[in-house]
């Protein structure tokens, strides 16, 4: 620091030259202390607030677990495998509709209809465990083939069904040409 | 008995900090001239003085529990005024530090020894001053910071501070000689 520099330094002072209008700004200062600083009471102290975010919270929460279980439940495809699934939907729609054709059929007696549908759920029962020893074992040919054997054993009942449904028919039709 | 300069005014200090209005206005008074020629010296005009001390002081008493006698309040309350002043020339987009490439200036520049000045003469000197320029000779020969302290309160390198200052003393001694 040279002499100039130290000069300023020490005489520093010299440059507070000006007096300010204390009287005015004060009042300003003054004014601006003592405005009443708005009360901001924080949303979560609001006890209906606390309680719509719990509930919201745990409304979250349930979706949250209910999606991941979800998610999960993707993953692990009901159908073991894409073979499975393609079989599943062609005899289930053949299945579905043959029942309701059954079940729709006014010349079968309640009794003939309720012990076929107990066969039925029989069948279903012996597919559902089917399709869970699937599962265990994607490779396992037998399985398949006895999924596709309950299908077909279901399809064939309803078909003979039918059959002797129209067979039964046929007599009154085969008399009236006679006739 | 606390001789330590950071303690000055401590008792009013902290009868202010527990919100006494009296003692908010012997600290101001002890204060409000130093800060307004503070603001005057980097904005140049009395309006824009008043207005930053007066910012100052409310935000200086607002946060007072901020001020842990790391410095004393003098310096403090000065800090605060010198950053909002140097915050209203950015808004205003007045330069700060001088704008003609100290990018590529080189700090090993010869150090201008010079001589004692008349005070008046530096006054005068100073107030012809280049924006940038006046604001680091005011900042480092009569407010005393050093170039670490400037570089933070300007936002610019110690190094670039030390340059800056040594070609605004220049440019200053050469206003002078021409006074």
């Amino acid at each position: 620091m040279d002499n100039f520099e130290k000069h300023i330094r020490q005489n520093a002072g010299q440059f507070d030259e000006h007096r300010a209008d204390r009287a005015k700004m004060w009042a300003k200062i003054a004014a601006e202390l003592n405005k009443e600083e708005p009360k901001v009471i924080p949303l979560w102290r609001r006890p209906m607030v606390r309680i719509a975010a719990s509930v919201l919270l745990l409304v979250g929460l349930t979706s949250f677990v209910w999606l991941m279980g979800l998610g999960q439940g993707a993953d692990h495809n009901p159908y073991a495998s894409e073979e499975l699934m393609e079989i599943d939907m062609y005899y289930q729609d053949l299945v579905s509709y043959q029942v309701q054709l059954v079940k729709n059929n006014p010349s079968l007696s309640e009794e003939n209809k309720a012990e076929f549908l107990s066969f039925m759920d029989e069948l279903d029962a012996e597919y559902d465990v089917l399709k869970k020893e699937m599962q265990k074992n994607l490779d396992n040919e037998q399985v398949l083939e006895a999924i596709v054997g309950n299908y077909k054993k279901r399809i064939e009942l309803i078909e003979n069904l039918l059959r002797q449904l129209n067979d039964s028919k046929k007599p009154d039709d085969d008399y009236g040409y006679t006739l | 008995m606390e001789t330590d300069i950071r303690f000055t005014h401590r008792s009013i200090v902290e009868q202010c900090k527990a919100g006494n209005a009296s003692s908010q206005y012997e600290l101001y008074s002890r204060y409000v001239d130093a800060m307004y020629n503070v603001g005057l010296r980097f904005l140049g005009n009395t309006e824009d003085a008043e207005d930053i001390v007066q910012d100052s002081f409310v935000d200086a008493f607002k946060n007072l529990d901020n001020f842990k006698y790391e410095s004393s309040f003098g310096a403090w309350l000065k800090r605060i005024v010198i950053n909002k002043s140097i915050n209203h020339l950015k808004a205003k987009r007045i330069p700060v530090v001088p704008m003609e490439g100290h990018e590529f200036h080189l700090a090993d520049e010869e150090p201008i020894e010079a001589e004692a000045t008349d005070i008046k003469k530096v006054k005068k000197g100073i107030a012809l001053l280049p924006d940038g320029y006046r604001e680091i000779i005011n900042l480092y020969l009569i407010e005393g910071y050093d170039h670490v302290e400037i570089g933070e309160i300007l936002g610019i390198s110690t190094s670039t501070s030390k340059s800056q200052y040594h070609r605004a003393k220049k440019k200053l001694l050469e206003i002078i000689n021409e006074l």
